[in-house]
């Protein structure tokens, strides 16, 4: 009988290990010899841009939870972005890239022509090219991670609608008129307005995109309509900086902003700004990552345009969304939103 | 009751530590076979492209099929007189059957339409949990009846849910076995060699409680020669399932246990997912790497407390008894789920590890406790209708857990659909969102503790009484023993 029982035992216990130790790699994330080494090569608009930062967090922790998960691979970031934002010398990087032979190379482009040439050269030479955040949509990229400006801009209208009851005037704060991704929200603001008959947009309203002259601009056109009940802005300029905390009424101005900053958070406090809208771009790296991995080794069928959706930042998420930042690897969040 | 007081199990009833070991495979492969296509079911949609409503409701279907077979099941094995006993020949046969069409449901081929694969998965499922119904249904009616000593019951009960955890403790890695791309080209490939590996497992492990547990109660040789004709056969033993079933659910005690049952696991079971969303998104803010860590120590946290209330839950039984024991250990899973309102904190992130515990002990006493009283039921179900119809109980109280369990997962979804979620939000949720979440996941377990304990403090079946129902059972055995188609094997 003992024998029996000892068998018994020796066959679970043979069998239990076998299960486990199926699973034990995936614990320890050991690299045994022989496995591939993945290179991507990072290239943002600015390292001085702390959104760019938690896009990089972002890319080097997917490549850390590929690498762990699947045994042959193993992933690496090459960050490799220019100090400011400098078109040319993201050419110049990615020309690098391709003599170095990267593996694949995920970019924002700071000027969409003048990076088609340098992506086409790259993905000649047999790099794939994904872009996230601002694509270049002409060249032979094989896929772009970022938002639909349109419909942002159609939210951000629906929010300030909600705010204003559907009527009255509104002007939208426009920033860079050269700038694509900038004019589709304001298109999507137009397009979205239209559904509201009694709201009257008296204008797009352009500036040069820093903290003081979006301020100026803001306040030349509240001179001019008085009565102006709602500020649509397609970006977070005039909440850049504290400058605007005390040169506007709280609440009496309904505002929805693009963008939703750490330095932004104290105007949704002060019920300055009713509505930011975040992008989360930590999923800037993450998903860039995840899809490069799935077209050159995983030779999964990649969509060529995926969407991000941005969130709508209140008071009610205010909280959530400081905890959101923080994990992103956002810095000098006030800590007294993380309670909240 | 002095612990002194308590009664001392006879050397005859006593289980030897090779059966109780022999029994608790069986639940090693129970569990796993329970668990196992919740956790490999991923593959069907990330491996194959089902829809994932189609993969819930391929998970869903069987427990309405269970409905019928588990106490057909149980009947048929309350009835069968065989030479090797009323429930061995079944979970041997069931064990290897059940072993080899698991195996033989994952060997999906590629390259098919979404409805082919529905419908293979959906027939092989059924023939699985055929066979499942066939090997479970006998091995739990089995552990009722191995000793009818009230305190060998929950020291068997103890053996067997301790060892029942290293299965949940095995399956959460399925997945990641599956995708690990040394040995496999992908997850479909993955999960087909799992499941070969995981059908022998279970053929092999599965047929050990038939091969070394000793049934207690045999049929007499006359009786399995009794003839009958098979029209007038299967008339009388339609009217006696059904004559049965409804006796079973009749059952006052019985039902108290299922409640109590019903409510502590599923109240638990339905608020499982709440605590890892509450972790990641609220106390770490969207951090999955961050709050995936402290959900795997939660987890392990989790399995060794568990653990450890079982034995201790199996000690603390036998010197106050069981119904004392259960409403104590609930309690403490009735304090653990209220002090999660106070535990979640993003400013201290490892408070959220405080209740793991507390909540840990309920589910260790549950299985441990509710198989043993059980047990007890049966014996007076026995001295009231003349009848052992563990089979019965065992299957209607199993697939009362399992269609909970079912219920529970479809309405986790629908709750936190409730409470405003938004997964694209990702830690950006609004605070009453968080706040609905978090009541939810301390409140209802919090509420179903109760109800559990209360359902169970009404339970009428002490050791004193246990003991007098044994007595009045032996004493007509020996009177009856050449009537009664069963005989005690002592």
């Amino acid at each position: 009988m003992k024998i029996k029982y000892i068998i018994s035992f020796s066959v679970v216990l043979i069998s239990l290990v076998f299960l486990y130790g199926c699973g034990e790699d995936q614990e320890t994330g050991d690299k045994p010899a022989g496995v591939k080494k993945i290179v991507i090569t990072m290239i943002a608009k600015s390292s001085a841009n702390p959104v760019f930062l938690t896009a990089k967090n972002g890319a080097i922790s997917e490549a850390k939870r590929i690498s762990e998960k699947y045994k042959k691979i193993d992933v690496t970031i090459d960050w490799n972005t220019p100090e400011t934002e400098d078109a040319l010398e993201q050419v110049r990087r990615i020309r690098n890239a391709i003599k170095d032979k990267t593996d694949a190379i995920i970019v924002s482009c700071s000027d969409q022509d003048s990076l088609t040439s340098a992506i086409n050269e790259a993905v000649d030479a047999g790099i794939p090219v994904m872009t996230f955040d601002s694509d270049s949509p002409q060249s032979k990229r094989f896929a772009f991670y970022g938002p639909d400006d349109i419909a942002m801009g159609e939210s951000v209208m629906k929010r300030l609608a909600e705010l204003i009851d559907g009527r009255g005037k509104i002007a939208v704060l426009g920033g860079n008129i050269n700038a694509p991704n900038l004019r589709e929200r304001v298109s999507g603001i137009q397009k979205a307005a239209a559904e509201y008959p009694e709201i009257e947009l008296v204008g797009v309203y352009y500036h040069a995109e820093n903290e003081t002259e979006s301020i100026r601009e803001m306040l030349r056109v509240q001179e001019l309509y008085p009565d102006l009940k709602g500020w649509a802005m397609v970006g977070g300029w005039p909440t850049f900086g504290r400058e605007l905390m005390n040169k506007v009424e709280p609440g009496r101005i309904k505002i929805v902003a693009v963008d939703a900053l750490p330095v932004q958070l104290e105007y949704v406090e002060k019920n300055i700004v009713q509505v930011l809208f975040g992008q989360p771009t930590f999923k800037w790296g993450t998903v860039s990552v995840e899809t490069v991995i799935d077209k050159i080794y995983r030779d999964k069928k990649v969509n060529p345009i995926n969407r991000l959706n941005t969130i709508p930042v209140t008071i009610d998420n205010l909280g959530g969304w400081s905890r959101q930042l923080k994990a992103w690897g956002y810095q000098d969040i006030p800590e007294k939103y993380y309670g909240m | 009751m002095n612990p002194k007081d308590t009664h001392q199990t006879a050397p005859a009833d006593k289980i030897s530590g090779g059966q109780k070991f022999a029994y608790g495979l069986g639940a090693i492969v129970n569990n796993l076979l329970g668990g196992v296509i919740g956790y490999m079911s991923i593959v069907l949609n990330v491996g194959l492209g089902i829809n994932p409503a189609l993969v819930g409701t391929l998970q869903a279907i069987p427990r309405f099929t269970d409905a019928l077979t588990d106490p057909i099941m149980g009947y048929i094995s309350d009835k069968t007189r065989s030479k090797y006993g009323r429930r061995r020949p079944y979970i041997f046969f069931g064990a290897i059957f059940v072993g080899l069409v698991f195996a033989l449901m994952w060997q999906l081929p590629e390259g098919y339409s979404e409805m082919f694969y529905f419908w293979f998965f959906l027939i092989g499922s059924l023939i699985f949990y055929l066979f499942y119904t066939m090997f479970a249904t006998p091995w739990v009616a089995l552990g009722y009846e191995l000793t009818s000593d009230y305190h060998e019951r929950t020291r068997l009960m103890g053996v067997m849910n301790f060892m029942g955890q290293f299965a949940w403790i095995s399956l959460p890695w399925f997945y990641a076995i599956m995708e690990n791309d040394r040995f496999f080209s992908n997850s479909v490939q993955g999960a087909r060699t799992l499941a070969i590996i995981i059908g022998v497992f279970v053929a092999v492990v599965g047929i050990m409680p038939a091969i070394f547990s000793k049934e207690r109660f045999v049929a007499p040789e006359s009786e399995s020669k009794h003839k009958t004709k098979l029209l007038d056969g299967l008339k009388s033993n339609i009217a006696l399932f059904f004559k049965g079933l409804l006796i079973t659910i009749k059952r006052v005690e019985f039902l108290k246990l299922c409640a109590g049952t019903f409510f502590l696991f599923n109240g638990i079971m339905l608020v499982g997912a709440f605590s890892s969303y509450i972790t990641i998104f609220y106390v770490f803010g969207g951090d999955t790497d961050q709050g995936a860590k402290y959900m795997g120590l939660f987890g392990t946290i989790t399995t060794f407390s568990t653990m450890a209330a079982i034995v201790g839950v199996t000690w603390i039984s036998s010197r106050i008894g069981k119904r004392k024991t259960f409403i104590i250990a609930t309690s403490m899973t009735l304090i653990g789920s209220i002090l999660k309102w106070f535990c979640y904190d993003p400013l201290v992130p490892w408070k959220v590890l405080l209740p793991a515990p507390l909540i840990a002990v309920g589910m260790g006493a549950l299985f441990t406790l509710m198989g043993s009283m059980v047990a007890d039921v049966c014996d007076l179900d026995e001295l009231e209708t003349g009848e052992r119809r563990e089979g019965m109980f065992g299957s209607i109280y199993w697939w009362m857990v399992k269609l909970g369990m079912a219920l529970a997962f479809g309405l986790s979804g629908f709750l936190l659909n409730a409470t405003g979620f938004v997964v694209d939000f990702g830690g950006a949720q609004s605070s009453s969102t968080f706040f609905w979440m978090i009541l939810i996941d301390a409140g209802i377990p919090a509420i179903a503790s109760l109800i559990a304990i209360y359902a169970v403090a009404t339970y009428k079946i002490t050791e004193e009484r246990s003991y007098e129902i044994r007595s009045e059972l032996e004493k007509r055995r020996i009177k009856t023993v050449s009537v009664d188609p069963l005989i005690q094997n002592s």
